[in-house]
């Protein structure tokens, strides 16, 4: 898919897609649909001609998991997600589909790093080359955030149960 | 999406969102096409994203780009006219006797001019605009109306009265391109059991703000 030269084109071009992702975290269509909006708000300023889709998958990636970091949004949104229809689970973290409580949780003890990983290999569905190549890591620095990742929610999964 | 559709398998490795929204898009992609031949769950997926439809809300770009182009008169003109206007009201509000009505929610803007603060209340799905009341849940956004061919930066503070001296900021600071009720970006709730004093600060001694109270 070509780059958008302006943000209007960008955003007729890639607008519903970014939606549709972000909806895939937040769980909440207007809430995503705020958020994409607002990113392209911020960019106009300084808007890149280079900019292309995975760019901005990122860029909203990041925006999504600030909101879920926000307690106040993040209350708001776990409200909201039990009303949302389940998603279509084809990654699994460890039998669990991911939603905003894991995120939100997985947040408290992970680094921006770890959760751009984890949304993009749970959320957005990608294979570990995808992520490196997505991300500008190597394959095996995946490989060691994703287990990092499943550790922490196994850690999770035994507090729950000892709670 | 029906329980059965989340339950849903992928044959082997999943095509990523990504791809197929590329591959949706028009990017030809012979992988893409003979995976989700064969794998309901992908194939379910792309369907999905081909029959969404998504309501974007506006993106008002700025002007400024067009303002470099125009002929001097033609940016002179409104200005003056501008000028002049508010050299009517000035005078018409020192005359004596003259009423004064203050509006908090609205800001006169170096530059700019008057800018009006309005909001937006969803509640349940249902939209109120200018709403001054709140309950538990309610979805609040906020608008300006300012003339179009300007622009004005945001800082959004929430205050509960009565209560924290120091104020909430529940949306980032924007640039909005001016217009008739433009929404600026994201969105709050607001909580508690005393009024809200949401204010919008376009410099460091200009503002507007709506006061909202609880049910």
């Amino acid at each position: 898919m070509e780059p958008a030269p302006d943000p209007q084109s960008a955003y007729r071009a890639h607008g519903a897609a970014l939606v549709r992702k972000a909806e895939r975290i937040l769980r909440n269509r207007e809430d995503a649909t705020d958020v994409v909006h607002a990113l392209f708000v911020d960019l106009i300023p300084t808007w890149n001609p280079d900019v292309n889709l995975p760019y901005l998958y990122r860029a909203i990636t990041n925006r999504c998991l600030n909101m879920v970091r926000d307690r106040g949004t993040r209350a708001r949104l776990l409200e909201r997600e039990g009303a949302s229809a389940a998603p279509v689970g084809r990654v699994k973290l460890e039998d669990h589909v991911v939603g905003v409580g894991l995120i939100a949780a997985l947040a408290e003890r992970l680094d921006e790093g770890h959760m751009e990983v984890l949304v993009a290999r749970f959320v957005d569905d990608m294979t570990q080359e995808e992520i490196a190549a997505h991300l500008g890591l190597s394959r095996k620095t995946i490989g060691k955030r994703l287990d990092r990742i499943r550790d922490e929610v196994i850690s999770l999964r035994g507090q729950e149960v000892a709670g | 999406m029906s329980t059965s559709a989340a339950n849903l398998a992928c044959i082997g490795e999943p095509i990523s969102w990504l791809r197929l929204e590329t591959f949706a898009a028009g990017s030809p992609d012979a992988s893409v096409d003979t995976h989700v031949a064969e794998c309901p769950a992908c194939r379910h997926c792309l369907e999905q994203l081909r029959a969404d439809t998504v309501a974007l809300p506006a993106l008002v770009m700025p002007s400024s780009v067009k303002k470099a182009q125009r002929a001097w008169w033609k940016t002179a003109a409104p200005l003056l006219a501008a000028a002049a206007a508010a050299a009517v009201i000035f005078i018409v509000a020192k005359r004596p006797g003259g009423t004064h009505v203050v509006r908090e929610d609205v800001a006169i803007v170096k530059g700019v001019g008057e800018v009006i603060l309005g909001t937006v209340r969803e509640r349940g799905g249902a939209i109120a605009e200018d709403a001054h009341t709140f309950a538990p849940g309610d979805r609040w956004k906020l608008v300006l109306t300012c003339p179009p061919a300007d622009e004005v930066h945001t800082d959004v503070t929430v205050v509960e009265l009565d209560t924290k001296p120091y104020p909430d900021r529940p949306l980032a600071p924007a640039t909005i391109a001016c217009g008739n009720r433009v929404v600026l970006p994201g969105a709050f709730t607001l909580t508690g059991a005393h009024a809200n004093r949401v204010c919008v600060s376009f410099d460091a001694t200009t503002q507007a703000c709506v006061t909202i109270a609880p049910e």
